[in-house]
């Protein structure tokens, strides 16, 4: 099995998929938590859709250490994956952090506001 | 120079100082904040000037020192030092306007002001696609931060769908990013670019996230409720900084990352820009929330802003002139009107009605919504024209309509606002009380729009040509508002006479020019004598009336199309305050400016099209039209037939008309219809004499005339308000000039000249005349008059020359009018016209005669027992109206002559053939002064006769009428000359029917119920907006990639 499906491809489909399901609690869920938990959802999807889009078959994580051979005549960028998605993935945990974290204020306010947590009744500005 | 990392440098480093020193109070921090703004504007306009002034060349800003695509970089080139200043000067103003309400909320809320406003730099300078990506974000988390730090539930709901929908777009723009870099290895924008990603297999989705992403972002219609909702519902300093900072930094994203995407997105983003202006605009209508409306306009702005962008390629170098004159003006508009409307408070339209205590907001507001229609001297007005011309020039006619039917919705909803503030019902709002450092940014949006206006002007070659001169002294007279009538009176007739004075010499041998100036500025003058009959300081009256004068006599010193096009707009905005000044005038103030504004784009659409395949904007490019010109020219007559009110288009005229103050309604009518004509006296001889090509649209021109005639003939009959009843005469009127023009030929064209000189000479006298004896009586109901010849003998023996010349019996002037008219009809064929003049001429009589039966004759009523003769103010100017008058009766030659040499210019077959003072045609002879003195005997004759033969009559005193013991409950229903045709409306009612009206309200009532039906979907679910984001992405998905 896993000679068909590398680390790589298992990534990519784990992201999408959790994409899927973080799309679907967004948009169907109603009650406001489970929106938030909706778009950490979507946004770990996307972190592992980044993170897979940078590995190299057959290389080891960007660290320099022991398992990366250093020394004269070895690059090392031969023997790791892509640095810069880790990288992209870090800062985009702390911005999700920072989003997610905004978001539950919101909804803390919201409900001492109106005693619910039901996206439908928070409707005052329309059309 | 100071490095442009400082903005980040000094915004960053603020922030963490204001973590440690908010100990020292929140004054200091916010000061503090407001000194780092400072300082980033400073940067910004450090650069800017650089740029714009001096030799700079764009700079790169390498950051961590390494070059890219291994670190960020920034740019600071000469849009990006621009788009900064702005988004920096919007910080800075709006931050002070913002003081209280941040200091309000705590020192975390102004330093997440200072953070939104650094975001916004960096959005704008980097050059890597990720930190875009942080930057983005940052910046919404910041407007979202603000909002969560106001109070109440309503801007909660609004902040929390806006972090909803903006979490779902930068999802995309997260998978766009990360994507492009799989496919390019770098997350530098100039690589992505250079790595053309659209030829790359799959390259073109990540460009479709990238590009869609961003242009969610910039609010696209109809995914954007979430949008609305944070106009409406936050702090009102905020919206005024997303719709001025956040807004023009988004639309400069977009701008920078459209090159990824390649050339083929550009019609694509015009589709979205287009549906969004449209949409937006359209359901503006709908809405009675002020800061909503405002919303949908900022939207609407940046929809237009989108097109053009799409249209770079069509645009070539224009393109950023035309966005920058039109960003700007929405830039310092729509923060300016925000500004205002936290000031307000009220948050209904009508609810405005109490600034009027308060004129200079009048005046801000008007600037704010002059300057975001594209009225002159705000930039957008020359970013329009020039927007337009090039897209005509370009074969793009569709896209043209889409801009000026949007921006016509737009004048709907923002004029009906503007009217509402002016004329609303106030009585029982509160007033509002006004902050130094509220009201200081407002006038600092104001200012700048002129002072850019002006600067906008000067680029380009024509706009450099304007006489900015007229309009400076209406700038002086707003200045001066505050003195008493008397001395501003003087000073606006003096200024007027000197400017005739000095462009007389540059019009003399140009007859045509000549006639309407005169017209224009001596009945200008005459008309502003009679103002001295005011009181007290007549607010506001003086610079409206000049700003039409100036706009008229820029229409006939009009070198070029785009100057002609300035005095036409001066005029219809000059023109619009003075109408709506009158009472009850609000809705007729809007009908009537509309009409115009829809005339307007009639014509900038021709003179698209007359520009096209020339180099030139001179006017005699209307004599060479080669664009399909049948339309052009059909556009031109359509757009001055507004003016002139020909019927279909002259619903406003007879309430403009009616209701307008005494001394204005001779400006608005005697005066400012021959504008129209003046414009179509231009078309005609642009479509040129011998042409037959275009001999179909004047023989229609000549029917529209005709019936025109008809309608305004037959509907004055049946008024019983005396103003009215000259406002319906006036559209008969110019229909008989309509006709004589269209009928191309000298005879057609003289009577038709000589119809201007007497219409205006009588129209002037009656209407000065019926509105002094209006301020007098204080009624415009012709049956609440009577008897007052005898109180006002002059007043009765002007109405009596007026009507004498109106009704077109000799011996005054309106005979040669009617007699070349005859002639011109029977030599040019047109007999089924001339029946129909001829009747319109007779039902003349029937409403003319009621001036002086039931105004003067009769019984006195017993208010009006002790009322004075007319002003003597009024008195000047109609008498030296009726000595003008006389002297065309006695003399006709005097002016017939020189007018038969002009028109011969351009008709040189079948003139009048002058023996002193006698014309003949091949119909026959006419001389003025032997018909004078033939009638005037008979005259004495008869009225000698009478006078002895009626020597013992008995005298009908006002109690020798009864009303046998019955007391009438209404007192109208007694008097003789009420519903006097009543018989004649029996048979004539099924002409009167107004079929016209229902059509325009049939109009009225689509577009809001269309506009009402579409809003529902903004149903103010957060999840639907989040919805419909997604829907937008995958409709675009299927129309762009295809499914």
């Amino acid at each position: 099995m896993m000679e068909y499906l590398e680390l790589g491809h298992i990534g990519l489909i784990i992201g999408f998929l959790l994409i899927l399901v973080g799309f679907w609690g967004v948009l169907t869920q109603k009650n406001i938590i489970k929106i938030i938990v909706g778009f950490s959802i979507l946004n770990t999807g996307i972190n592992i859709l980044m993170v897979s889009l940078g590995y190299v078959k057959g290389k080891t994580a960007p660290i320099i250490d022991a398992a990366v051979a250093q020394g004269e005549g070895h690059d090392v960028s031969q023997s790791i994956v892509d640095p810069v998605p880790q990288a992209l993935v870090l800062t985009a945990i702390v911005i999700g952090f920072g989003i997610t974290a905004l978001m539950l204020a919101y909804a803390m306010k919201l409900y001492n506001a109106k005693k619910t947590l039901e996206i439908n009744k928070f409707n005052d500005l329309k059309w | 120079m100071v490095n442009p990392i400082y903005i980040v440098a000094i915004a960053l480093g603020v922030s963490f100082a204001i973590g440690v020193l908010n100990k020292l109070g929140r004054n200091f921090t916010g000061s503090l904040v407001l000194a780092a703004v400072s300082v980033m504007t400073f940067i910004s306009y450090q650069w800017f000037a650089a740029f714009q002034f001096g030799e700079q060349t764009a700079k790169m800003i390498y950051t961590a020192g390494f070059m890219p695509p291994l670190s960020i970089n920034l740019l600071m080139g000469h849009y990006e030092a621009f788009i900064t200043l702005m988004i920096n000067v919007i910080g800075l103003i709006g931050g002070i306007y913002m003081f209280n309400s941040l200091k309000k909320r705590g020192y975390n809320a102004q330093v997440i002001y200072l953070v939104l406003l650094m975001g916004l730099n960096v959005m704008v300078m980097t050059r890597d696609l990720f930190n875009l990506f942080v930057f983005l974000e940052i910046s919404s988390i910041a407007i979202a931060g603000l909002i969560l730090l106001e109070k109440g539930t309503r801007s909660m709901g609004a902040g929390f769908k806006y972090i909803l929908a903006t979490s779902i777009i930068s999802g995309f723009l997260l998978l766009g990013i990360i994507f492009a870099y799989y496919f390019t290895g770098s997350l530098n924008l100039d690589d992505v670019v250079a790595a053309n990603l659209s030829s790359i297999k799959g390259g073109a989705l990540a460009a479709f996230m990238i590009m869609i992403a961003i242009i969610l972002e910039i609010k696209p219609f109809p995914a954007n409720g979430w949008g609305l909702d944070v106009y409406e519902g936050s702090d009102v300093g905020l919206s005024a900084v997303i719709s001025g900072a956040s807004a023009t930094a988004s639309f400069f994203v977009l701008y920078k990352v459209m090159d990824i995407a390649g050339v083929e997105w550009n019609y694509y983003i015009s589709i979205i820009g287009a549906i969004t202006f449209v949409g937006s605009n359209l359901l503006g209508i709908a809405q009675k929330n002020t800061r909503r409306m405002l919303g949908y306009s900022s939207i609407g702005q940046l929809g237009l802003l989108m097109m053009i962008l799409g249209f770079r390629d069509i645009l070539g170098e224009q393109t950023p002139y035309i966005a920058f004159g039109i960003l700007i003006s929405h830039y310092f508009a729509k923060a300016g009107l925000f500004w205002l409307s936290g000031i307000v408070k009220s948050k209904s339209l009508k609810g405005w009605s109490n600034i009027r205590k308060k004129p200079f907001f009048l005046f801000l507001m008007g600037t704010f919504i002059f300057a975001l229609i594209g009225f002159p001297p705000f930039p957008s007005f020359f970013a329009k024209w020039t927007l337009v011309m090039e897209l005509v020039q370009t074969g793009n006619m569709t896209w043209v309509i889409a801009i000026l039917f949007g921006s016509m919705m737009e004048a709907v909803y923002l004029f009906r606002w503007f009217g509402y503030a002016i004329k609303g019902e106030n009585e029982h709002l509160e007033d509002f009380k006004i902050k130094i450092h509220k009201i200081t940014p407002v006038w600092i949006a104001a200012i700048g729009l002129y002072v850019i206006g002006y600067f906008t002007a000067q680029f380009t070659e024509v706009g450099a040509a304007i006489n900015f001169i007229p309009l400076a002294f209406v700038g002086l007279l707003l200045a001066i508002d505050f003195l008493p009538v008397m001395i501003k009176n003087t000073i606006a007739i003096t200024g007027m006479a000197l400017h005739f004075y000095f462009v007389y010499p540059e019009l003399e041998g140009d007859t045509l020019r000549l006639i309407f100036e005169g017209i224009f500025m001596v009945g200008g003058i005459l008309a502003l004598i009679a103002g001295y009959a005011y009181k007290g300081k007549r607010s506001g009256f003086y610079p409206v009336a000049i700003l039409m004068y100036a706009g008229l006599t820029a229409i006939i010193e009009a070198g070029t199309t785009l100057e002609f096009f300035y005095g036409w707009e001066l005029m219809t905005a000059g023109s619009y305050f003075l109408i709506i000044r009158g009472k009850r005038s609000m809705s007729h103030g809007l009908s009537y400016m509309l009409f115009s504004i829809g005339g307007a784009y009639a014509l900038l659409a021709a003179f698209g099209m007359a520009h096209v395949g020339q180099d030139s904007f001179a006017m005699d490019i209307l004599n060479t039209i080669t664009y399909i010109p049948t339309w052009a020219y059909g556009l031109l007559i359509v757009g001055f037939l507004t003016k002139t009110a020909a019927v279909g288009l002259h619903i406003w005229l007879p309430g403009a008309h009616g209701e307008a103050e005494s001394d204005v309604s001779p400006m608005v009518s005697a005066i400012l219809l021959k504008a129209g004509v003046f414009g179509i006296v231009l078309t005609l001889i642009g479509m040129g004499a011998e042409n037959n090509q275009y001999s179909e649209l004047a023989y229609a021109l000549g029917w529209l005339g005709a019936i025109t005639a008809l309608v305004g003939n037959l509907m004055a009959i049946f008024q019983e308000d005396a103003k009215r009843l000259l406002a319906y005469s006036s559209i008969g009127q110019l229909g008989y000039i309509v006709l004589g023009l269209a009928m191309m030929t000298h005879l057609g064209w003289l009577g038709g000249f000589s119809y201007v000189i007497n219409h205006f000479l009588y129209k002037a006298v009656l209407f000065m005349t019926i509105g002094a004896v209006v301020m007098r009586v204080g009624t415009h109901n012709m049956y609440e008059m009577g008897g007052l010849i005898k109180r006002m003998p002059l007043a009765f023996l002007a109405v009596m020359i007026g009507i004498i010349a109106l009704s077109g019996v000799p011996p005054l002037s309106g005979f040669a009018g009617k007699w070349l008219f005859y002639n011109a009809i029977l030599d040019k064929g047109w007999y089924f016209q001339g029946a129909v003049m001829f009747f319109s001429g007779g039902l003349a009589f029937l409403y003319l005669w009621r001036l002086i039966h039931t105004v003067f004759l009769g019984q006195l009523k017993d208010n009006h027992r002790n009322v004075k003769e007319i002003s003597i103010w009024f008195l000047i100017p109609i008498y030296t109206l009726i000595a003008g008058l006389m002297v065309f009766a006695a003399k006709p030659q005097w002016v017939l002559q020189p007018m038969g040499d002009m028109i011969a210019q351009f008709f040189p077959t079948g003139q009048l053939v002058w023996d002193g003072g006698t014309a003949i045609s091949q119909y026959g002879y006419w001389a003025g002064s032997l018909v004078g003195v033939t009638i005037g005997a008979s005259f004495v004759f008869v009225l000698f006769w009478l006078l002895v033969s009626t020597r013992k009559a008995h005298k009908v005193k006002q109690f020798d009428i009864t009303y046998s013991g019955e007391r009438p409950e209404r007192p109208e229903t007694t008097h003789v000359a009420y519903n006097v045709f009543e018989g004649f409306y029996q048979a004539m009612w099924i002409a009167t029917i107004p079929m016209v009206e229902t059509f325009w309200n049939r109009v009225t009532e689509v577009l809001h119920e269309t506009a009402e039906f579409t809003r529902k979907i903004y149903s103010g679910n957060g999840q639907a907006y989040m919805l419909h984001i997604v829907f937008f992405i995958l409709v675009t998905y299927l129309v762009i990639i295809g499914g």
